[in-house]
């Protein structure tokens, strides 16, 4: 099974080296252990535009699809063969980047 | 059955639907074909083939490899120990911490406990039409994110036992709570199924002494409820039950689990708080009287409880033990500490109340009581907490 972690953030500040080295631990644990799909950090989200084309005009506007405190700041993809790895594994990972992370499963 | 079912179908909805289908068969059939020799081999024959007539309707094209795997296994004839293994797989399952509590409780009691939808709405005073949603979207979470079916392993053990027994014990409180001659008689029954469940854990977990703790507090609090609502339906404090009401059995059972407790305790295994609850209510039912109670001993079990659970409730008890060692000022002292985080609870200002009352200090008593009764609410215990005020004079 596919499952998305979603790393939740609240403030501006991007990951402290201290954070970074942890996360790179985390991630060759992934691949080592054959749990790494795809995984990357996203900019703030000031610097995000949404496209609606679902009416007659296209509709661009700037910011995040959602105002609020927090925000998305990065994921992972992982395979897993259950719901039980999958949160030992985010909860690793929540500890190596300092984040809270969301665990949801792909369809 | 269920829990069998769940193994060879990998579906909390399709096993408990099969089973549900076979138990009205067979009591259609029965009674006119006469009870089958083998009447558990003849269900769950019956409720497989229902299985494998659902999932053949439902499933899809690319589906079809994991259709075969499952129409062509087994279910194998089951030796005593497989049972178990199944409905513990069943229990852990239902309470996953992934599951929001409350559908964590819901779920244990419509699969593991087998009560209606109906009845479990009725038991915590939720509309049926919320209490069935609440299932099915425990199941369908169940399903989509992958919970996987199984006993946890050795590491993940303490964790996941400590969340089965904050379900069962919530189940045993809500029916607890259920106090007074027109409450629905359902609400009575969950205590019964607490301590049935309970039971059943205990059986399969035999080692685990915070499983064998929360069985022996249970049955410990359930011995006294002959004695704890009085004619009128007022709530009878511990003081002044009348002890020859309690259940001896009950009790004498209580009391045997918690020696067992103390002897594995004596032999270097650590108490958890259940087994510490459990003890200090020993020590209560073991007394023909209030007086005689070994208020020393109480207030040593609840110093090693502070040590595991530092909340704020525990010291309020904690207290009181104190004021039968030390008096009731020194008990007034650490319990006026706690004002900050138990404001808003009615046993607070009860025991405020009780202690002042008993230093002689009426007006700041009376005021107390006021403000528990505001907070307590329309519960058996206002009557009680307005008889005492009454009595200040």
């Amino acid at each position: 099974m596919q499952y998305l972690f979603s790393v939740i953030h609240d403030q501006a500040d991007l990951a402290t080296p201290d954070e970074h080295a942890a996360i790179d631990v985390f991630n060759d644990r992934l691949r080592a252990e054959g749990h790494w799909v795809f995984a990357g950090g996203l900019t703030f989200p000031e610097a995000a535009t949404v496209i609606d084309n679902r009416g007659e005009e296209t509709l661009v506007t700037d910011g995040p699809f959602l105002e609020s405190k927090e925000y998305l700041a990065g994921f992972w993809v992982i395979e897993a063969p259950d719901l039980d790895v999958a949160l030992k594994l985010a909860s690793a990972g929540s500890k190596a980047c300092n984040r809270k992370i969301e665990v949801r499963p792909f369809r | 059955m269920v829990a069998a079912l769940t193994r060879r179908f990998g579906d909390l909805d399709i096993a408990e639907e099969a089973a549900a289908e076979a138990f009205a068969t067979a009591v259609e059939r029965w009674p006119a074909d006469g009870v089958p020799p083998s009447p558990g081999a003849w269900l769950t024959t019956t409720a497989s083939r229902k299985a494998i007539d659902r999932i053949r309707r439902e499933s899809k094209r690319d589906d079809k490899y994991a259709e075969a795997q499952m129409l062509h296994g087994n279910i194998p004839p089951e030796p005593p120990g497989a049972i178990d293994d199944d409905r513990l797989r069943l229990i852990f399952t239902c309470c996953h911490p992934a599951l929001a509590v409350e559908a964590r409780v819901a779920l244990t009691l419509r699969m593991v406990g087998g009560l209606t939808v109906p009845e479990i709405a009725r038991a915590f005073l939720v509309a049926e039409s919320a209490m069935g949603q609440r299932i099915t979207r425990a199941k369908a979470k169940i399903k989509a994110a992958g919970v996987p079916y199984r006993v946890p392993s050795a590491e993940d053990l303490p964790a996941r036992v400590a969340g089965v027994l904050t379900v069962l014990f919530l189940v045993f409180n809500e029916g607890y709570l259920a106090t007074g001659p027109d409450t629905d008689p359902v609400r009575h029954d969950l205590t019964a199924e607490a301590i049935r469940l309970t039971r059943l854990v205990c059986a399969l977990l035999p080692e685990d002494g915070e499983v064998a703790g929360l069985l022996a507090l249970m049955l410990l609090i359930e011995a006294r409820r002959p004695a704890r609502v009085s004619a009128s339906g007022e709530l009878v404090a511990l003081g002044e039950q009348d002890r020859g009401a309690w259940d001896t059995a009950l009790v004498a059972e209580g009391h045997q689990l918690v020696r067992e407790l103390l002897a594995a305790a004596a032999a270097g295994a650590a108490p958890g708080r259940y087994q510490i609850l459990a003890a200090i209510n020993a020590v209560h039912t073991s007394a023909r009287d209030m007086r005689d109670t070994d208020w020393s001993q109480v207030l040593a079990l609840y110093d090693q409880l502070v040590r595991l659970d530092p909340s704020p409730v525990i010291a309020l008890n904690r207290a009181i033990a104190l004021a039968e060692l030390d008096g009731p000022e020194v008990a007034l002292a650490t319990v006026d500490r706690l004002a900050d985080t138990l404001a808003g609870y009615h046993a607070y200002h009860a025991t405020r109340a009780d202690l002042l009352r008993r230093l002689g200090r009426s007006q700041e008593s009376r005021a107390a009581y006021d403000k528990a009764i505001e907070l307590a609410g329309n519960t058996a215990e206002t009557a009680s907490l307005t008889r005492r005020r009454d009595q200040l004079g």
